[in-house]
């Protein structure tokens, strides 16, 4: 392991690909410091540039913007007291107070080291466990697939914010959406109406760019209505620090950094959860634990360096699921899937076996991407503060041509864009019908080796009990059935604890 | 009376028993025990279910709101400008429409040009920003992609470009 993770360092320290791990995050850092402009929309823009290139390249490119972002977002958090992703909201609680107070480099500094501290944590966790995981993986038959997948599904259906039945219902239809087209077993057209059109089904990726950045971007152009300019941020005043006192002042609190590296990692290695959810439970779990809880949001160090050390490390354990079972963490992975599959890269239990060079190529890349981060806002933070000033029409106006290439390129072919087009339209009513995104896009995901998986086992053996009486497939199914009573229960938890509640006194 | 989530429920629930309905016209192939409707009528079925589900719990919600006489107007949201997202979309529609007919390099020049006058504050004050940017983001995509990631873009057929 440490000789192919040696190798594997050597190797991507090599102009080739450290170039595009070098470009990655620092095209992360700009993504997540723009406000409006996610780490998926910077990693879906990405990704047509990665067509051209060596497949570690590519994939080098796409972990340097996923380390770059979770760094990027907190750096106008802090200085501007505006996210520049939403896995830096909890960062700007404590991050913009201390700035205010004067402190702006400490502020950025402290959140920097900390990202690094909780990213390299979580590398420690991501190197360690991948392999045995997908050993583990290895015993799996579809009966245990089929329950995985949708243990995945009703979890990330059962942690969505909104509705659990919405959440449900989400997956569903992104299930509905693979079954449209040719069948998996003997390409019969389904449910096509003749239309040569829908004949090959929807393409994930032209889905995904539609639903993640598209709608993405039409709601920013919602929200641009009276007084549309964007709001000019203040030149920063100097970011000067003593590095060595911030990072003693991070290390002298091993339990915070350990403690919230380890909620980043479990946020992370559940399907499409996400750095959002991460760094807000992480703050909430530090104040919880601090003596002095009342000083959170006063502009303290426990506050950002909770959110930083978990929304990097969350990033690891996103990449854990996806190399040892193939099943997207967030959907920046699930870009990464698209683009591993474009490759001929099968991720999932065989991928760390059978591509050891891009697997530990993907670790070292994640190692890598730390250092080159520290270095990129060391030399950059004043210029990425000016990218915010960019005008929004013509940010919008770039990011669809590049999405309109990122579906076209796939297949040189323009049915991939009008796919690109009306899953636009389709993610933008169904985010105000108030539906989830995430279970959407993991049922399209999924829905085929769901699919597979469960011809696969009837077509092995027609009893469907194996499903329940085998043991890991029967307690993925109970673990299913579990996550959506306990979601129930807590959303009944919250409902009544809301109903109980007295009337608060109203002072006029 | 129907709320948001009662009539986005009836949708997904017109959707799928529709489609269940065009399952029932698909072959059974004699080779497999499971032909290609088993899964989506599965799904289907699913889907269905949970759309009734949300139908009835937002009635039943509704039904509740009105018993405890919470049907107060609520309170005014953000304004929200529908135009411009009317505008947007149908302007990257006709984007994607002209695309083969024009090529990239004209349609997308043209596309950025519309869209920042189109959001832009002030289009006749910003008219030089949005000149160079339509020019410049037509030009520099298209040599970034053809000329060096070897990535193909859409010829047009009028055009020749």
């Amino acid at each position: 392991m440490f000789e192919l993770l040696g190798a594997s360092l050597l190797d991507v320290l090599q102009w080739k690909y450290l170039l595009p791990l070098a470009l990655g995050t620092l095209a992360g850092i700009v993504g997540g410091a723009l406000p409006g402009v996610t780490i998926t929309m910077t990693i879906i823009l990405v990704l047509p540039f990665t067509f051209g290139l060596d497949p570690l390249q590519g994939l080098a490119a796409m972990t340097g913007v996923y380390v770059g972002g979770e760094c990027g977002g907190l750096i106008t958090a802090c200085l501007i007291g505006i996210p520049g992703t939403p896995s830096a909201i909890a960062t700007m609680f404590d991050g913009f107070p201390m700035a205010q107070k004067g402190e702006p480099g400490r502020a950025v500094w402290l959140g920097v080291w900390a990202s690094v501290a909780g990213g390299l944590l979580g590398a420690v966790f991501l190197i360690a466990t991948t392999g045995p995981l997908a050993a583990f993986a290895l015993e799996f038959g579809p009966w245990e697939y089929f329950s995985l997948f949708i243990l995945a599904l009703s979890m990330v259906a059962g942690l969505t914010e909104a509705s659990l039945l919405k959440g449900l219902l989400a997956g569903a239809i992104g299930m509905v959406i693979t079954v449209i087209g040719a069948d998996p077993i003997m390409a019969i057209p389904r449910l096509t109406m003749g239309s040569e059109f829908l004949r090959g089904g929807f393409p994930f990726l032209p889905i995904l760019i539609g639903i993640f950045a598209f709608a993405q971007i039409v709601a920013d152009v919602e929200k641009m209505s009276a007084g549309r300019a964007t709001p000019t941020p203040l030149p920063p005043p100097t970011l000067a620090v003593s590095h060595l006192a911030v990072i003693r002042e991070i290390v002298s609190r091993p339990f915070l950094l350990l403690w919230s590296t380890i909620i980043g990692l479990l946020i992370g290695v559940l399907p499409a959860i996400g750095g959002s959810a991460a760094n807000i439970m992480a703050y909430d779990q530090a104040k919880k634990f601090s003596r002095h809880p009342e000083r959170f949001g006063t502009g303290i160090p426990e506050g950002i360096i909770a959110s930083e050390s978990s929304n990097n490390s969350n990033v690891a354990g996103s990449l854990v699921t996806i190399m040892a079972f193939g099943i997207p963490g967030d959907a920046v992975t699930a870009v990464m899937l698209g683009a591993m599959i474009i490759h001929g890269i099968q991720p999932g239990p065989l991928f760390i076996s059978q591509e050891p060079r891009i697997a530990y190529g993907i670790f070292a890349a994640y190692l890598l991407a730390h250092p080159l981060a520290v270095v990129t806002i060391a030399l950059g933070t004043r210029l990425f503060l000016k990218i915010v000033t960019v005008p929004k029409s013509a940010l919008i106006a770039v990011v669809l041509v590049l999405c309109t290439v990122g579906a076209y390129a796939l297949n040189n072919i323009m049915d991939n864009v009008w796919v690109l087009f009306i899953f636009g339209l389709f993610g933008y009513a169904l985010v105000k019908l108030g539906f989830p995104l995430a279970p959407l896009i993991l049922g399209v995901i999924l829905g085929d080796q769901i699919e597979v998986n469960l011809v696969r086992a009837i077509m092995t053996d027609a009893n469907p009990w194996l499903f329940l009486t085998r043991p890991i497939s029967g307690a993925l199914i109970a673990l299913s059935v579990a996550s959506v009573v306990l979601a129930v229960w807590q959303h009944h938890r919250t409902r009544s604890r809301l109903a109980q509640a007295p009337e608060p006194d109203l002072d006029f | 009376m129907l709320g948001r989530d009662g009539l986005a429920g009836l949708a997904c629930l017109a959707g799928s028993l529709w489609l269940l309905a065009l399952t029932r016209g698909l072959p059974h192939p004699a080779l497999v025990p499971i032909g290609p409707s088993f899964y989506p009528r599965i799904v289907l079925s699913v889907t269905a279910i949970l759309s009734a589900v949300l139908v009835v719990t937002d009635l039943l919600a509704r039904r509740r709101a009105r018993r405890a006489g919470e049907g107060r107007p609520a309170a005014p949201g953000a304004r929200r400008n529908v135009g411009l997202v009317a505008a947007t979309f149908a302007l990257f529609a006709g984007y994607v429409a002209l695309l083969p007919l024009l090529g990239f390099r004209v349609a997308t020049g043209l596309f950025v040009l519309v869209i920042q006058a189109v959001l832009d504050e002030e289009p006749r004050r910003h008219w030089l920003r949005i000149l160079l940017v339509s020019a410049c983001t037509a030009a520099l995509t298209h040599l970034a992609f053809e000329g060096y990631l070897s990535v193909l873009l859409p010829r047009g057929r009028w055009t020749g470009l």
